[in-house]
């Protein structure tokens, strides 16, 4: 098994996460993906993408202050979760996930991802 | 080369659009073939002949290595990103030498992280495919001789995978109207002097800097460490901004030129290619000339647009900002005040 595999597969041990994903900062590309398969993730990662480089970019323009750490969508039943793993100079890496919030409370699920992603790429 | 017929990725065949992407599709020789060979899990070379060509490594099906003079190899991506210090990439590669297994050797002496490494992998290889399949195919062999590469992605990328991604890549240039083309379009920096005083981030700058009329997207990729896709995107964005202009294009007419006919993409550029080149043999046109003195008011068409974009005129015409010399070269002229 791929290293990122076996590293996104522990995202998916989480409760509540039903498909995760990693994806390039700087063109939308879903470099590796866990769970369901679903077809529109690279469509989904693009747009992903697409703000996180937005927001990166306002940030650095120095309208806000900070780095960028997250960006999240939350619905009814569903908790979308977008993490910075990286980025530096307009590259980087986003680590995704869906939430099933039927299974899980969103604090909860953003707690474990926050706890396991620092580590996911060193493994 | 006696290939059966496999169907193709959605996006393999031509798409129409606007810009030079909206005309180039990942060419059919190319696919066929990647996905011949994936099916039978085959472990070969695909040697590929045409602009920039390259060859394909497969190992049980899977691509782990494409080597391209297309587009940045992980070598290069992961020392001129910084990713690897320099010194210890040579100690690695010194101590790689017997086993082959660089890709080992560097997570080992814990240089970077086995996932963050297949991370790199998997995008210069999603790159390097890109730029290939966008290219000027020729042939396609197949080589049953195959060598380890020594960075190679284990296991390896699913060629339909690499192949859906191209195609979204260049949907992606199509509808955003790119006119930039990643190996043609030598960029400069226009109105660099506006530039100084916008928000802009820091990938932009870096970008910025290097725009001196002799880089493609491409060439900024192998200076930067970036991937050529990544770049194309961020050159597109520049120049619908007017920040960045084409100076020159590789092969084909001056881009200011094309703008002036009407026809800002220019013709398809690898169907502009000569063919009596040959493959390897790139016909790269003359640098620009030097213009001769111009008169007052006239501008360069490389440096600034016949018609400038909304943002650039918004700039120069800025409500309460103070005026700004639109041209270093015409230091009476300020912003607010229109070349005649």
């Amino acid at each position: 098994m791929s290293s990122l595999n076996a590293s996104l597969d522990l995202v998916l041990d989480i409760a509540g996460v039903e498909m995760t994903a990693l994806i390039d900062f700087a063109t939308g590309m879903v470099v590796a993906s866990a769970g369901e398969n679903s077809p529109v993730l690279p469509a989904v990662a693009a747009t992903v993408a697409y703000e996180a480089r937005s927001a990166v970019e306002t940030y650095e323009q120095g309208t806000s202050r900070g780095e960028l750490d997250e960006i999240s969508v939350t619905t009814a039943r569903r908790f979308q979760l977008m993490k910075v793993l990286e980025y530096q100079r307009g590259e980087g890496l986003l680590l995704y996930a869906d939430v099933d919030l039927s299974r899980t409370n969103m604090a909860l699920a953003a707690l474990q991802i926050e706890q396991l992603s620092s580590g996911l790429l060193a493994r | 080369m006696a290939m059966t017929q496999e169907p193709l990725p959605a996006g393999v065949s031509a798409q129409g659009g606007p810009g030079p992407y909206g005309r180039l599709a990942v060419d059919r020789g190319l696919s066929q073939a990647l996905l011949t060979s994936a099916n039978a899990g085959r472990s070969v070379f695909l040697q590929v002949t045409g602009e920039p060509g390259g060859v394909v490594h497969l190992v049980d099906g899977g691509v782990v290595a494409i080597e391209t003079p297309g587009a940045p190899d992980a070598e290069t991506v992961l020392l001129r990103s910084g990713l690897i210090p320099e010194p210890g990439w040579d100690a690695a590669f010194t101590a790689a030498a017997a086993s082959g297994r660089l890709a080992a050797e560097i997570v080992q002496q814990g240089l970077i992280g086995a996932a963050r490494l297949e991370a790199v992998l998997r995008i210069v290889l999603a790159d390097a495919m890109f730029v290939l399949a966008v290219g000027r195919v020729e042939e396609c062999h197949v080589v049953d001789a195959a060598a380890p590469s020594l960075l190679a992605l284990e296991p390896g990328a699913e060629p339909r995978r690499l192949l859906d991604e191209t195609s979204r890549r260049l949907q992606v240039l199509a509808a955003m109207g790119s006119q930039i083309t990643h190996d043609r379009d030598r960029v400069t920096a226009g109105a660099w002097q506006v530039t100084s005083r916008l928000p802009l981030s820091d990938s932009q700058r870096d970008i910025l800097a290097l725009a001196n009329g002799r880089r493609t997207a491409r060439d900024m990729a192998f200076a930067l460490g970036r991937g050529v896709f990544a770049l194309t995107l961020e050159f597109s964005r520049l120049h619908e901004l007017g920040l960045l202009v084409v100076g020159s294009r590789r092969g084909g007419t001056p881009a200011g030129q094309a703008d002036r006919a009407g026809s800002p993409a220019g013709p398809n550029p690898h169907q502009a290619a000569d063919p009596a080149a040959g493959p390897g043999k790139d016909p790269v046109s003359p640098l620009p000339r030097r213009r001769a003195p111009s008169q007052p008011g006239e501008t360069s068409p490389a440096r600034a647009p016949q018609a400038p974009p909304a943002l650039l005129r918004i700039l120069r015409r800025g409500p309460s900002g103070p005026q700004v010399p639109a041209d270093p070269e015409e230091p009476g002229r300020t912003a607010g005040q229109d070349a005649p």
